[in-house]
Parts: C-alpha cells; sequence; structure tokens
C-alpha cells in the first residue's frame, strides 16, 4: 500500500517530527538475510503445493513475512510465492483453509491481499482471485482483520 | 435482569462525553459543542437546567468529583477549568463558577480525570503531554506540571491507580504507558507496589505496544490498582499482569472498541464502533469475552418491521443498509434518490442495538470500586445509556459467536 500521500516533507520544519521508526520495531532481519530467508520459504512453498498442502503453504509464506522499509525485494519475492498458492487454490476449498490459519496469519494474509490490490497487473496478481479471498477471509476474521490490517504500520 | 434506561439527550448532535455527580442526580454532558450542559434527574427523564459556557472550542471530556462536587472540563481550546459551585453575590443562588487552569500546553487538551483523593487531576493532550493539575493555595490556583517524555504523540485517554499517583495513559503512538505523577507537596510517599518502588514524578513503570500497531484509545486500572487493561483501535483489547508478567490481548473479529472500564477485579465491560457493551472476563490465567449487555437477537424480534442491519449477518455490517444501497446501484441499476425514499428507507439503517451509533464513553453508575453493578454509556447517537452489568448475554445469542478472536499469550 503506497501510504505515501503527502508530497511535500512539512516534518523537515519540525526539530521533533514523530518518525515511521519510533511507531513500530523494524524487522530484524538485514535485506540479505530476509531475502535468503525468503527464497528458501519459496522452494518449501514450491514442494508442499506438489503435495497439495496448500494451509502449510501459506503457513510457511505468511510466517516471519518480511515488512518495513528497505526489504522490498525480500517483500516483492513473498508476495508473488504468496500470490502462486492463491492462484492454484480451488475456490471451494478457500474457506477450510483460512479457518486451519492461526489468526496472526490470517491477519498477514489480509495485509497481502490489500497489497496485492494496490498492484493491479502486477506478476500474476488477478483482481478477481484476491477479491474472492478477501471475501472468504472476511467472513471467517471479520471486519476486525480488515481494521487490524489498516492500522498496523508494519507494511509486508 | 433489569433492562437498560436509555434516555435520548438529543436527535441530531453526538453525546461527547457525559459525569455523573456523586448521588446519579445531576448529569454533566458536552453535545459536541464548546458548552457543557446539566441535566437533573425528573422522575424517569433527564431535564436541561444549566449551561456552562466558558470554553471557545468544543470540549472534549468532563470529570465531576463525588467527594467535593467539583466539575473538571477539558476543551480543543487547550484550557480546563474546575467548575466550584458558589451562592451568586447578588441572588444568593448557587452558580457554577469556573477557575481556569494554566495547562501549558499548545495543543487541544483531550481527556481530564480527577485523582482518586480529588486534589489532582490530569489532563490528556495532543501537545505529546499529559498535565498534571494540582492546587496552590498561595496563588489560588491550579498549577500543572508536564509529563513528556516519552510520549511521541496525542495521549487520548488517562486513568489514575487508587493510590493517587500512579496514572496511566494510552497514546496514538501505538503505546499503553504508567506513569509516575507524584507531587511533591501534595501527595505522601506512596508504598511500594507492581509497578515499582521508588517513584519520583515522571517515572515510567512500564510501557506496553498494542499487538496490531492501534493508537491506543483507552486505559483502565484494575480496582486494585495491580493490573492495567487498555482497548486500541486493531480491535483489540490487553489485559497486563506486570507482577507476573503475563500479556493477554484478545484480538476481535468486529470494530474495534474505544472504552472501556472495570466492574471487578475479575471483569471488563469495553464498548465501541460496534455499538454494543461487550463484557470479558478472567484472571492471571488468561482472558475471554463472555457476552454483551445488549441484545439484538431479542430487540430484533420484538421489532419485527425494522429491516437493514441484521445481528445475524455473518460479515457483520458488511450487510448494512449502506451497502445494500450501493450493490443494488452497482448490481441492479436501482438508486435511492433522496427525496423519493421507499416505504422502508425510514427505517433502514437502524440497528438492532439499543445505541445506534458508536459508543464513545463507558462508566461506572452505581456500585463501589471493585463491585459495579451499574454502567452508563453515551454515543454519537446522542444517547446515554445505563446498563445492568449482570444481565450478560451470552456470545453464543449475541450472533457475535465466532466472530470474536481467540485470545493470545504474548
Amino acid at each position: 500500500m503506497d501510504v505515501n500521500f503527502r508530497k511535500i516533507d512539512i516534518d523537515q520544519y519540525d526539530e521533533d517530527a514523530l518518525l515511521d521508526s519510533e511507531l513500530y520495531e523494524a524487522d530484524p532481519r538485514d535485506p540479505a538475510q530476509a531475502l535468503n530467508d525468503v527464497k528458501q520459504k519459496a522452494a518449501s512453498v514450491r514442494s508442499s503445493l506438489a503435495k497439495g498442502d496448500i494451509v502449510g503453504a501459506l503457513t510457511l509464506v505468511l510466517e516471519d513475512a518480511p515488512y518495513g522499509p528497505n526489504l522490498d525485494d525480500a517483500k516483492n519475492l513473498n508476495l508473488q510465492t504468496l500470490v502462486s498458492i492463491l492462484n492454484s487454490t480451488k475456490s471451494s476449498e478457500i474457506p477450510g483453509v483460512i479457518k486451519a490459519l492461526s489468526t496472526d496469519a490470517q491477519d498477514t494474509l489480509m495485509k497481502y491481499l490489500y497489497k496485492g490490490m494496490a498492484l493491479p497487473g502486477w506478476g500474476d496478481v488477478s483482481g478477481s482471485v484476491l477479491l474472492g479471498w478477501h471475501e472468504k477471509l472476511t467472513e471467517v476474521a471479520g471486519t476486525g482483520c480488515i481494521v487490524r490490517a489498516m492500522t498496523d504500520r508494519r507494511l509486508v | 435482569m433489569a433492562p437498560p434506561e436509555a434516555f435520548s439527550l438529543s436527535q441530531q448532535t453526538p453525546v461527547t462525553c457525559h459525569a455523573f455527580n456523586a448521588d446519579r442526580t445531576q448529569l454533566a454532558v458536552s453535545l459536541n459543542s464548546s458548552d457543557v450542559l446539566i441535566y437533573a434527574r425528573e422522575g424517569n427523564d433527564w431535564k436541561h437546567i444549566e449551561t456552562l459556557s466558558e470554553h471557545d472550542k468544543p470540549v472534549t471530556s468532563i470529570d465531576w468529583a463525588p467527594k467535593s462536587n467539583r466539575i473538571v472540563t477539558s476543551a480543543q481550546d487547550r484550557n480546563a477549568y474546575v467548575w466550584q459551585q458558589t451562592p451568586d453575590p447578588q441572588t444568593g443562588h448557587l452558580i457554577w463558577k469556573p477557575t481556569l487552569v494554566l495547562l501549558r500546553i499548545n495543543r487541544a487538551a483531550t481527556y481530564v480525570r480527577w485523582s482518586p483523593k480529588e486534589d489532582k487531576f490530569a489532563v490528556a493532550s495532543g501537545a505529546r503531554a499529559i498535565a498534571i493539575c494540582s492546587f496552590d493555595p498561595e496563588g489560588d490556583w491550579w498549577v500543572s506540571r508536564l509529563l513528556k517524555k516519552p510520549i511521541r504523540s496525542t495521549v487520548l485517554s488517562v486513568d489514575w491507580h487508587p493510590n493517587n499517583v500512579l496514572l496511566a495513559a494510552g497514546s496514538a503512538d501505538m503505546k499503553a504507558r504508567v506513569f509516575s505523577a507524584y507531587i511533591k507537596d501534595v501527595d505522601k510517599r506512596p508504598g511500594p507496589s507492581v509497578w515499582g518502588e521508588k517513584l519520583p514524578f515522571n517515572t515510567i513503570c512500564g510501557e506496553y505496544a498494542s499487538p496490531a500497531g492501534g493508537w491506543v484509545h483507552d486505559v483502565a486500572f484494575s480496582p486494585s490498582g495491580d493490573v492495567l487493561a487498555f482497548a486500541s483501535h486493531d480491535s483489540s483489547i490487553t489485559v497486563v499482569y506486570p507482577g507476573g508478567p503475563a500479556v493477554y490481548s484478545i484480538k476481535m473479529s468486529i470494530l474495534p472498541l474505544v472504552t472501556l472500564t472495570w466492574t471487578t477485579e475479575e471483569s471488563i465491560v469495553a464498548a465501541g464502533h460496534d455499538c454494543q457493551p461487550l463484557v470479558f472476563a478472567g484472571n492471571q490465567g488468561g482472558w475471554e469475552i463472555v457476552g454483551g449487555l445488549d441484545d439484538p437477537q431479542s430487540n430484533k424480534a420484538s421489532g419485527g418491521s425494522r429491516s437493514g442491519f441484521g445481528g445475524a449477518s455473518p460479515v457483520g455490517r458488511l450487510n448494512s443498509a449502506a451497502f445494500n444501497t450501493f450493490r443494488n446501484a452497482a448490481e441492479r441499476g436501482i438508486s435511492n434518490v433522496p427525496g423519493s425514499p421507499t416505504a422502508s428507507s425510514s427505517n433502514e439503517s437502524e440497528l438492532y442495538t439499543v445505541h445506534q451509533n458508536t459508543i464513545t464513553s463507558v462508566r461506572p453508575y452505581d456500585g463501589v470500586p471493585g463491585n459495579v453493578t451499574r454502567v452508563s454509556t453515551s454515543g454519537v447517537d446522542g444517547k446515554l445509556v445505563v446498563w445492568d452489568v449482570s444481565a450478560v448475554t451470552p456470545i453464543s445469542a449475541t450472533g457475535l459467536a465466532g466472530k470474536l478472536g481467540k485470545m493470545q499469550l504474548r
């Protein structure tokens, strides 16, 4: 999500400006390490998918998802991996898969759905697939899950 | 199980905040304006008897000290006033006389609360500071000292510890904190507690982040003062046992809660954007939601002709009247043009809950700290409602079953 809607940096005139870094703890990993983690996960996700284990694959990709600034490579790769899982799931299986996820994983999934919707046509992102998942996820996790995806500054 | 008593104080404007006097015969509210209105109980209704006008921007918070019968108000004009009843020199009638408080803040005052002994009060503000005010008999005015560090954003709420020294604050920098508001000339040295032993002014006794980065709307100490609870905008409520140490967060699947109060040492009533008060219960072993004080299902049954938002809707508010309006427009090309209402449109947006909009304040109404038997709520719909806290509707019956998230131990 592009949240930088202000084009003029008014904070430069404020000596005591509130910085993003004060509002959340940054991802402890450095960019190379995060990218490496995500690459390894992508490989295990492929083998999980080959076995048809969608819940396992989703849990893997949503656990320790890279967030925050400076990790764009890792974040993009993780989104790609996630989208490949979403696209290969039959729509009838979606509710069962979502119910099997932890609440934390559900929150992270919601963040990725919104990120995907903000990038139409990027990679294999398909709006209708994302909307299908969004509908099912909201039925299970409620509006609270959407609110958390919007408030959390640890952007995936 | 008495049904909730609902009073409609205004049709058009929200009730910003409310405060009762000690015996609950009078009520101070602000209806989203710069005036404070005093109401008196008359039979089963509230009658407007007096208007306190001194602020020149909207009033944000009111607190009425039960023992000393003084009212303190805060407003967006960066001021706070202490109101005291004094005889009018000409007529002899008792009138409320304001005293300005020197807050020394350069942003709106957002929230105000008397300390338990009523010799101090705390004013939260948008200036990243909390003003702790005490009376200076020599200057005959209220002076303030500011709690500043490490607050990084607007403070939205404060709550006093029963020992009159510690203060909890919830802030838009996603943190709930516990400070020492010890003032040398006013306070006796407090005994050691779970929050610490030596407590000079501005000691940070605890700092807790909301689980998913939501700003903290409301904070409250338990009746003993040993436990802290806060509600944040990530639709979660968190209970902190500093001695444990244990932190319990309940992530919910409904819209965020914005206000909460402890009813006993092991139960909390909280309310917010979902328009109904919810009851949480637990102890050091864990916390869970047990139900709601409102009963949308039976309200629906009794008002069968009402349409619109149903408590049983699988996706909560996604099935609201507004949503249906847009869906009809998008899918069927039907538009509800204002001025050509359909037969049911007059009450289409009516909710099955007692409150028709966000509840912004819940406060103890009846009972003593540790055994509160009734609570009062006010909200954006202009209503004031008094609820019996023992009349809990189990979540299975509120239509919220399965929608309320699971507890997590952090």
